[in-house]
């Protein structure tokens, strides 16, 4: 799937649903597009600890999230304490952030899309991009079999023609017995590695199985990474009207 | 005294033939002085406008702040630097002003519009006497010596927000401890650099005011700009100064920050000095012409004198002296003129901006005004370069006519 829609559904708890194996020799679209809608969750709400570390600085940020289809989320921060009531608000293609500090909410312009997302090694982008796998890119499998003692599959994932997409090619490890992602590397035009997403800590939480611990290494900066732990998921909830509003978002 | 008398009265008795040379003498001299001062005011003035804009002439970094100009990069380090190493230089090595600048990139918003800004942290007293950036206001007023969340935005950024005066604008970045930094500030005022890139992007407020958005403490820069005497020492006094400065501090000189600049001026100078030389060889040329005619005019005349006996180291002499004469009172005429011209020209200068309107050459805003710069190398060496090609005029027909045969002479149409 595409790696912002994956950090999307992850971040909002949306792994649902629990996959057949899929049989040898099912075509690698069908099951991307399966593991795509897995991941189509109709609400969630969670609470992650998101941990940044580069070069100069270290920290880590308690977040709650909230999460309706892929069209709407919205993410606060609780801890720490200078940044509490911080909340990024996502409807459609749309971004807002609320700065409790001065009072104001501020939306992202389209320029600011691929800045860092909260300090982190995520894109805003990564929260807004609505593109998914199956129609920006083609599929193919380039590997089925045994990896590390796991039986896996392993997609190549290219942009269509004009796909309006960051990535020139995306290489992705899913766990072919029960569909869950392991890593995937997301590669420029060029064909350079520009950053790796792993998926650990599978277990259950909100009634699914899901990866609990999700970790982002930029590849040109070493020993920088972003990491989200889930400490708390529930699915399928009834969110109340008016959460992904401007006027929820200030609280 | 003799042959003095004689070349002055000389000059007297075909007033029309002296005018032509003493016009002639006055007109190259004239001009030659005033090319040279225009050119020496273009010089000066595109390396002013390279470097009073922002650039100054002295700049101290990080030695790895530019060219990426990263937020971390700044003097001394994450240590910082204590004010005393840049607040104390002004006064020696004929540094005027230095000016403390902190950069950063935020997210400027005035609610459904925003924008990025790039923003530049000034001390508002301090970056006058450096650069003229903070005087390009075209509407609302300066900001205030004090840190009061005043913010100037470019017109074009303006524009973007939608802001004016009196306006709120909120910036959001991320400060250096990682932390999304905000801050809310009013716009004191209008910025119109001349270079629209710029003024689309670029916002100014108090450096303290900076410095708290991207949680630096106070003696984290990452710039000083410094204002010389004469901008042309600016290696001289970056190498002097980079033997004191502590470690993690670097001093370059504006020819290094902005090589183009250097690269033009340089191109520029050659090609002026081309101009220059063409303009003097054509002057020389003229008077050479004049004083040829005027001397083989009067070659009767000199078998004349010739032939009474006069001895033609004499009438070599008389002839030199006259020609001598010539191009002293051109030379007297033209700097009389010069001397009307040159503090008009100085002052008020040639305003090309009815020709040119108003353009920016290298991200320089260039002023459409020429000013002529006095210097007395540029008075004095066209002044003798003409003296000498005056005198070498006359010499080549007066030693011609001073070796003729007087009869022979005699025996030419003249106008005697």
């Amino acid at each position: 799937m595409h790696y912002s829609k994956l950090i999307l559904l992850f971040i909002f708890g949306i792994f649902q649903g629990s996959p057949d194996s899929a049989a040898p020799g099912v075509d690698a679209k069908e099951i991307m597009d399966r593991v795509d809608r897995l991941l189509r969750g109709d609400s969630s709400h969670g609470t992650v600890e998101m941990t940044v570390v580069n070069r100069r600085w270290s920290r880590s940020l308690a977040l709650e999230i909230w999460s309706e289809g892929t069209e709407k989320a919205l993410i606060r921060i609780l801890r720490p304490k200078k940044e509490e009531g911080t909340a990024t608000l996502k409807v459609g293609s749309n971004m807002w952030n609320y700065l409790p500090k001065i009072d104001r909410t501020i939306r992202v312009p389209t320029s600011m899309m691929m800045g860092s997302w909260m300090g982190s090694h995520f894109t805003n982008d990564d929260l807004v991009k609505e593109s998914r796998l199956i129609t920006d890119y083609d599929i193919s499998i380039s590997f089925q079999g045994e990896r590390d003692g796991l039986p896996v599959y392993e997609f190549l994932l290219l942009p269509k023609p004009e796909a309006p997409v960051v990535w020139g090619k995306i290489t992705f490890r899913v766990r072919s017995d029960n569909l869950m992602p392991i890593w995937s590397r997301y590669f420029d035009e060029s064909g350079e590695l520009k950053r790796t997403l792993t998926f650990h800590d599978f277990q259950e939480m909100g009634g699914r199985l899901i990866p609990a611990r999700m970790r982002l290494e930029p590849a040109d900066e070493e020993g920088e990474y972003t990491e989200m732990i889930y400490e708390k998921l529930e699915f399928d909830l009834a969110i109340p009207r008016g959460t992904f509003s401007l006027s929820s978002l200030r609280r | 005294m003799l042959v003095l008398r004689l070349g002055w009265r000389n000059l007297w008795r075909y007033p029309r033939r002296s005018v032509i040379n003493v016009s002639a003498v006055a007109t190259a001299f004239v001009f030659l002085v005033l090319l040279l001062g225009f050119a020496e005011g273009l010089t000066d003035q595109m390396l002013e406008n390279g470097t009073s804009l922002l650039l100054g002439h002295v700049q101290l970094h990080h030695p790895a702040y530019l060219p990426d100009r990263g937020l971390f990069d700044t003097l001394g380090g994450d240590q910082g630097v204590s004010p005393a190493v840049w607040r104390d230089l002004p006064g020696r090595d004929g540094i005027q002003a230095a000016s403390p600048r902190v950069y950063g990139f935020a997210l400027l918003s005035t609610g459904e519009h925003s924008a990025g800004g790039q923003l530049i942290g000034v001390d508002p007293l301090l970056e006058k006497e450096v650069s003229r950036f903070l005087d390009g206001i075209s509407s609302g007023r300066a900001l205030s010596a004090q840190p009061e969340g005043r913010i100037l935005v470019g017109e074009g950024l303006a524009r973007d927000l939608q802001a004016g005066i009196g306006d709120e604008v909120a910036a959001v970045t991320q400060a250096s401890d990682g932390s999304l930094g905000s801050a809310l500030y009013r716009v004191a005022g209008i910025l119109r650099t001349g270079l629209p890139h710029v003024d689309r992007s670029l916002a100014i407020l108090h450096v303290a005011d900076l410095q708290e958005l991207l949680a630096f403490p106070a003696d984290r820069l990452h710039e000083v700009a410094l204002r010389i005497g004469d901008p042309m020492l600016a290696d001289a006094v970056a190498r002097e100064l980079n033997r004191s400065l502590p470690s993690e501090v670097e001093a370059r000189g504006w020819g290094d920050l902005a090589p183009q600049l250097r690269d033009y001026l340089a191109l520029f100078d050659s090609f002026y000095g081309f101009v220059i030389g063409f303009v003097a060889l054509f002057a020389a040329l003229g008077l050479l012409n004049t004083m040829m005619m005027a001397v083989f005019e009067r070659t009767r005349e000199i078998g004349m004198v010739s032939s009474l006996g006069m001895s033609p180291d004499r009438i070599l002499l008389a002839i030199l002296m006259e020609s001598l004469l010539l191009a002293l009172l051109g030379l007297v005429v033209g700097g009389l003129i010069i001397a009307v011209l040159a503090r008009p020209l100085s002052v008020q200068g040639l305003d090309l901006s009815r020709w040119m309107g108003e353009l920016s050459m290298l991200d320089t805003r260039m002023d459409p005004v020429i000013h002529f710069r006095w210097l007395w190398g540029n008075l004095w060496k066209p002044a003798l370069g003409l003296l000498l090609a005056g005198l070498l005029a006359a010499a080549i027909p007066a030693l011609r006519a001073a070796r003729m045969d007087p009869v022979k002479a005699l025996g030419t149409p003249g106008e005697f």
